[in-house]
């Protein structure tokens, strides 16, 4: 009997790019808590129209000094994660090592640049809806930026040790895209916790 | 493109049984250990599907049980066999369970099982996600059912709508467990979505373009995407907005604070609505399969199908607020609801139309599979008339929480897809256990069940218009409710009997049934290329699609993939338009990992019924596991 056959011998065993599996996973992944963060934008300005003040009497806006200047080290983690992806898929351990040293550093900066801002503020989340909602975005926010700081130190630790090949190497890879989802979601929410209350609908 | 040469059968011949030192090494490299540890650490797809499947019907056998207490309550006027406190804890139950713990998981588990095999691949992406979604699941449904077993079950409706649900009026567990449970349930889901959805895209057999993939496969690429837009929703509703409430004070739902329990609805329904379309779109899925393998020819209109139900799926979120017409909505806002509601009607008849047309100019055979698409026909469209219906402000106010409602979602649930996962399930258990069915059992299976569910749940569009209220726990006999509740009940037992003898005939096929072989029905999808029931590794050497439907392309226009190694566990990337391939990929094998990560995880979210303080543990708890999860494992992951 003769079969047909499509030889695939030659074609490589691992590929460290967005053709992987891997890719869609953690774009997906990244789409579930941008949806999850979309949700909570919507559920901001809804409860928005349906009071008369905001934010609620007795509650301050946030000042915006602070996360505006913490926008610096998160905008210039971007670049970071861009070299360590792009050092991944060249096998550059020295470029994914500063990639991925850089951005855990400046998502440090970031990170401990908002938890000094918290002091600040006068509500707590148990004080009324408007302390409940910008608490909620800001907590969940943060523990997405915590969570993948801690793969990101993982990966670093790994390439450090350099017992890494292909499959982790397509880690780095990832990460770094997550990392662009998780960061980049900040940017509208900041101009919607910061900046929206005095921007659109003066108190009515 | 990759040639396709002519390669003598000496070397490669697709036949069982031909080539024993490859189906060995094969066996080895796609073996889990044996024993009880070995039990915890599958990652085949169709171990994990089967447990899926398994542990959703025994759900499902829970929630028909409630649903029999349920009806003996209401089987005459002032019953007292159920408390109303017990009566509020079952309906619940029944509610939570068919909708979180039966229906969804059931259409993910079949989904596991059959897409990897359809898609003519080796296993899902990501093999241990699965694993550790299946235990989420399995975790999930016992915490409820710990609840339900310690008086601690649900008594707020399957949606705990606030103020109700809330920590004023809704003291004590039972509504904690509820919503902790929803985040169980959605992380299984969001687990399948995702990795259903990396697999139909980027592991389709070589030549296995998107305008080739069956059906079933289409339904759930666009479910899994249903899944993943949708479930964060509930997320938002049950985790954040209810259980923080509960837990930590905050006040979304606390109209005294600013917040506002009508937006529960609104986040709720965004989830709730496009929930109904992520279990009933896999079941067109099914529906389809049955059909063209019971007429021996392609879907007519395929392109029109695939198009409706992405157009459903669109659609589908863009209805939630017809669930909220009573609460005083905008006028305008109810024009639109009703006629985005109105317009799934328009997605769902082209899909019925084209069956229609494919019955009618295909050779029908009428097996038992094909009587309960018949059903499902009948029942669903009649499910689908009263939900236009419904979608009129004017007679929803009428019969708003009313059992008119309670008929139109069972009749499309059970008719849209109950009837169709029973047709699924005597439709593929010749592949999953290597046996047919009885044909003359199944068939009087059909008959009993439909029979019966007509009996149950047609009366109850009449007792709604008559203004019986859904949720009471008994009724005076003033009423003249007596009659028909008394003939739904009867039709509620007789659907039992049915189910009593689907579970025979499952039970006694896998001993006694004529022996399947792979193809039976001399279907045309690549599931039937593997062995009947499949091996840990589905195929002996990856099929290349011929066509939209391989099996039925004459032998000269198929091939075979060969130069895969056969000592590890590796899958064949293909590109997602085309299917062209792209590269080989090594997937993890057998691991412990997933099942310890659920365990732990589980473990905290339980804890945070208990105390918001219990989300720090779980989180790193969950960093451990995955850090143990993906930490390289020498030589496995660390040579080419």
């Amino acid at each position: 009997m003769i079969q047909k056959t499509l030889d695939v011998s030659e074609l490589p065993p691992f590929s460290v790019s967005n053709d992987d599996p891997l890719w869609w996973g953690q774009m997906l992944m990244g789409v579930i808590e941008v949806m999850l963060f979309a949700i909570m934008i919507a559920m901001y300005f809804y409860i928005r129209l349906s009071v008369d003040m905001w934010p609620l009497p007795g509650d301050q806006l946030p000042h915006k000094l602070l996360p505006t200047l913490a926008l610096v080290p998160l905008a210039l983690s971007f670049p970071a994660a861009w070299v360590a992806s792009e050092g991944a898929k060249q096998d550059n351990r020295g470029k994914m090592l500063a990639g991925l040293g850089l951005n855990l550093a400046l998502a440090g900066a970031f990170l401990a640049m908002r938890i000094v801002e918290w002091h600040s503020f006068n509500f707590e989340w148990k004080a009324d809806i408007f302390g409940s909602v910008t608490w909620t975005i800001l907590g969940l926010h943060t523990a997405d930026i915590i969570g993948d700081m801690g793969f990101t130190l993982v990966l670093f630790v790994i390439v450090l040790t350099g017992k890494y090949a292909q499959k982790q190497r397509l880690g780095v890879h990832v990460d770094s895209i997550v990392w662009y989802l998780v960061a980049g979601a900040w940017f509208p929410m900041y101009v919607v916790i910061y900046w929206g209350p005095t921007l659109v609908g003066a108190p009515r | 493109m990759t040639p396709i040469i002519e390669a003598p059968g000496e070397t490669v011949d697709p036949r069982a049984g031909t080539n024993e030192e490859h189906r060995k090494k094969l066996e080895r490299a796609w073996s889990r250990p044996g024993r009880i540890f070995g039990f915890f650490t599958a990652t085949t797809h169709t171990a994990i599907g089967m447990r899926y499947i398994i542990t959703a019907f025994a759900f499902f056998l829970a929630g028909g049980i409630e649903a029999l207490l349920m009806r003996t309550q209401l089987a005459f006027s002032n019953n007292h066999f159920l408390s109303a406190d017990r009566y509020n804890q079952i309906f619940t139950t029944h509610g939570t369970t068919m909708m979180f713990l039966f229906a969804v998981p059931m259409m993910e588990g079949m989904a596991v099982y059959l897409v990897p095999l359809m898609l003519g691949t080796r296993n899902v992406a990501f093999p241990r996600l699965n694993a550790f979604g299946y235990y989420m699941f399995l975790f999930g449904g016992l915490l409820l059912y710990a609840g339900v077993l310690t008086n601690t079950g649900p008594d707020v409706g399957w949606f705990a709508y606030p103020p109700l649900s809330g920590p004023q009026y809704s003291p004590g567990k039972r509504v904690d467990i509820w919503a902790q449970m929803i985040t169980f349930t959605e992380i299984s889901a969001l687990c399948v979505a995702t990795e259903l959805i990396a697999t139909i895209l980027k592991m389709r057999a070589p030549r296995m373009s998107l305008n080739r993939l069956p059906l079933y496969c289409w339904s759930m690429l666009i479910q899994s995407f249903m899944v993943i837009f949708a479930m964060p929703a509930v997320m938002v509703a049950s985790t954040i907005m209810l259980l923080l409430d509960r837990t930590v004070a905050t006040h979304f739902v606390n109209p005294a604070a600013g917040g506002d329990p009508l937006l529960y609805q609104h986040v709720f329904w965004f989830f709730g609505h496009p929930e109904v379309y992520i279990i009933f779109i896999p079941a067109l899925g099914f529906v389809s399969s049955i059909v063209e393998a019971h007429t021996r020819r392609g879907v007519f209109g395929y392109p029109a199908m695939v198009l409706a139900l992405a157009g459903t799926a669109f659609i589908g979120f863009g209805l939630w607020v017809h669930h909220m017409f009573a609460t005083g909505l905008p006028q305008i806002g109810e024009s639109f609801f009703t006629a985005a509601s109105m317009m799934i009607a328009i997605t769902s008849g082209i899909q019925i139309f084209c069956w229609l047309a494919t019955i009618w100019t295909g050779r029908v055979r009428m097996h038992t599979p094909m009587y309960f698409v018949l059903g499902f026909i009948f029942i669903f469209v009649m499910g689908g008339l009263t939900g236009v219906m419904l979608a009129s402000v004017p007679l929803d106010w009428q019969v708003h929480d009313t059992f008119f409602v309670v008929a139109h979602f069972h009749y499309v649930l059970i008719g849209g897809a109950v009837f169709p996962l029973f047709g699924a399930f005597h439709y593929w258990y010749p592949k999953m256990t290597g046996r047919m069915m009885n044909e003359t059992l199944g068939k009087i299976e059909f008959w009993i069940l439909f029979i019966g569910f007509n009996m149950t749940f047609f009366p109850m569009h009449i007792l709604g218009l008559k203004g019986m209220t859904r949720r009471i726990y008994t009724y005076p006999p003033e009423m003249g409710w007596d009659n028909a509740n008394a003939l739904a009940t009867v039709g509620a037992y007789i659907i039992a009997i049915g189910g009593i003898l689907f579970i025979a005939n499952v039970l006694s096929s896998r001993k006694t049934g004529a022996p399947a072989g792979r193809n039976p029905w001399d279907a045309g999808t690549l599931e039937w290329a593997a062995d009947s029931p499949p091996p840990p590794y589905n195929f002996e050497y990856l099929p290349v699609a011929a066509g939209r439907y391989t099996m039925w392309a004459p032998a000269e226009a198929r091939a075979v993939v060969t130069g895969m190694r056969d000592d590890r566990r590796e899958v064949l990337v293909t590109s997602i338009m085309d299917a062209e391939p792209q590269h080989r990929l090594v997937l993890p094998g057998s691991s412990f990992w997933p099942f310890l990560t659920a365990l732990l995880v589980g473990g905290g979210f339980v804890g945070t019924v208990f105390g918001f303080n219990w989300y720090y543990p779980t989180a790193v708890a969950a960093g451990v596991g995955l850090i143990g999860w993906f930490w390289p494992k020498a030589p496995r992951d660390l040579r080419p």
